[in-house]
């Protein structure tokens, strides 16, 4: 490990990836960005949140690894370091999953709390992957957040959940609740972009989406088979082949640590129904 | 009939006593104040009581009354008090003191069951508190509700008192509910109520139309009847004639 190389202290950035909606990229955008940002050299934890169904360490291929958990460490069954999952890619990167047994009432404020001030002391970078809705798993997920990444798919319904997310975000956080206190930091995270789809009208534009949601744009990831890919084999969608999604989520990680990057809205090429023929022959 | 609200501390002093079974606090609460004019309590008095009651009925509901003989020095008869409270009592009015009584005036109400309360009591010579209340009352601010960020799906602001203004985009799903009038200077998307307490002359405003239900006084329209030509302009809705009328603005 690179216990030598701390040089200064963590930051210690909880940062909250959360949505209203299911089935938008949460989980996916969780271990992309945690990735991306330990491969940029930032002490990294990705946390699951979504106690009871299990997916993190999947997508972050690491489900075989999984002893002790989340749960066990707030009911005070094992200690962080046990539950911790040390990325065998990255070593910047680690994993603490979540408890597939259990449900969202074993997430106690307090318990969350003694979690993440624990984590503060030796990660930069504190991801929190929250589940779908907006009760008792996503309120714990983003209730000691200073950042929040909303992601949201370009059509109505997740934009509405994601408005209502943004609500929360102001309304029940640690932030929102302590005078003074600056507001959670919330940026939107566009997922599933598909041009073809917004030109036909079938989808919302970018324009459309950030008119309601009104926060700033952290990226804009395109519908990609590389984000379905890298999800079956259990890798981080920045870690495998180099994808339009890939460098999409890397632009964002940038955007999200302060550097100034252009918006760019890029699709992976597509094959041709003669290119698409020949491949599936080979 | 002037409705001031006032804070009532009630005197309580607790014996010293290291060990108690029950502890004493100051504790303020408001309470409504009628104050008769100088005057006979006719069926005329009555009538306009009535009136003001049938006008606001849940204001008064159940709040705690006291009379403020302040304008009626002639009210001291103790018959005549406990006429007074007994029809107050049948209207659900809890009437429970007087103040700014004279020292029969105090007597009187004693006998009916009410309590003297010290503001009149120390100053029976007060001749002037017309003035000192006036003050109060007109530099009590305006009781409206600014909002300056977007007010988003899910969340619901209420102006019990007054307008609301938001300066800022309102989402679907919203719901900004305004005794007064409603100001959006940003988009409405959410719904809007106007006039919440039954206000005719209270309007809704706003840069860009996409509401789902806008109301004045309780007459509302649904998004479905708007007219589309109306849609993503700046408006102005009120009642005219009966009617929930939705006007574009310059």
């Amino acid at each position: 490990m690179s216990k030598d190389l701390k040089l200064e202290e963590p930051l210690g950035r909880v940062i909250v990836v959360t949505s209203g909606k299911g089935g938008v990229g949460k989980t996916t955008t969780s271990a992309a960005v945690g990735a991306e940002l330990a491969r940029r050299g930032h002490k990294t934890v990705v946390i699951d949140f979504d106690v009871g169904l299990r997916n993190l360490d999947m997508i972050m291929g690491c489900e075989r690894r999984v002893v002790f958990d989340f749960i066990n460490v707030i009911q005070g069954d094992a200690k962080l370091k046990q539950a911790l999952i040390r990325d065998r890619r990255l070593e910047n990167l680690a994993v603490l999953p979540t408890s597939q047994t259990r449900d969202k009432d074993a997430l106690t404020k307090d318990g969350v709390e003694k979690v993440l001030d624990e984590l503060r002391q030796e990660f930069d970078y504190i991801i929190c992957d929250s589940p779908a809705g907006i009760e008792r798993g996503a309120q714990m997920a983003m209730h000691f957040a200073d950042e929040a990444i909303v992601v949201t798919n370009p059509e109505v319904s997740s934009v509405r959940d994601s408005d209502r997310v943004l609500g929360l975000l102001n309304s029940i956080t640690e932030r929102a609740s302590k005078a003074g206190a600056e507001p959670v930091k919330a940026q939107v995270l566009i997922t599933r972009h598909d041009k073809a789809r917004i030109d036909s009208g079938e989808m919302m534009t970018v324009e459309d989406v950030l008119e309601v949601l009104a926060v700033p744009l952290l990226g804009i990831i395109p519908e990609s088979a590389a984000v379905l890919r890298a999800s079956n084999l259990g890798v981080p969608v920045v870690l495998d082949d180099p994808s339009a999604a890939a460098a999409a989520y890397e632009d964002a990680v940038g955007r999200l640590i302060g550097e100034q990057i252009e918006m760019r809205i890029a699709a992976d090429p597509r094959r041709g129904l003669l290119q698409r023929l020949f491949r599936r022959a080979v | 009939m002037s409705v001031p609200h006032q804070d009532i501390k009630p005197r309580g002093s607790a014996p010293a006593a290291s060990v108690k079974p029950f502890q004493i606090r100051g504790r303020y609460f408001t309470a409504v104040a009628l104050r008769p004019e100088d005057g006979p309590l006719d069926q005329a008095f009555y009538a306009a009581l009535d009136a003001q009651l049938r006008w606001s009925p849940q204001f008064f509901d159940g709040a705690p009354l006291i009379l403020d003989l302040a304008q009626a020095p002639g009210l001291n008869r103790p018959a005549e008090i406990r006429a007074l409270t007994d029809s107050l009592r049948s209207r659900d009015l809890a009437v429970f003191g007087v103040q700014n009584a004279t020292p029969e005036q105090a007597a009187a109400a004693e006998d009916a069951g009410l309590i003297a309360l010290s503001s009149g009591k120390d100053a029976p010579l007060n001749t002037g508190p017309g003035t000192r209340r006036e003050i109060p009352k007109k530099l009590r601010p305006p009781e409206n509700v600014l909002i300056t960020r977007p007010v988003r799906s899910g969340q619901t602001v209420v102006a019990e008192g007054g307008d609301l203004v938001v300066v800022g985009p309102v989402s679907s799903g919203a719901e900004l509910i305004a005794r007064g009038s409603i100001h959006v200077y940003g988009r409405l998307r959410g719904r809007a109520m106007a006039g919440a307490e039954g206000d005719e002359s209270a309007r809704i405003f706003c840069r860009s139309l996409d509401a789902e239900l806008l109301a004045v006084a309780g007459l509302y329209r649904t998004s479905e009847n708007l007219e589309p030509e109306l849609l993503n302009r700046p408006v102005q809705v009120f009642l005219q004639d009966g009617r929930l009328c939705v006007e574009a603005l310059g």
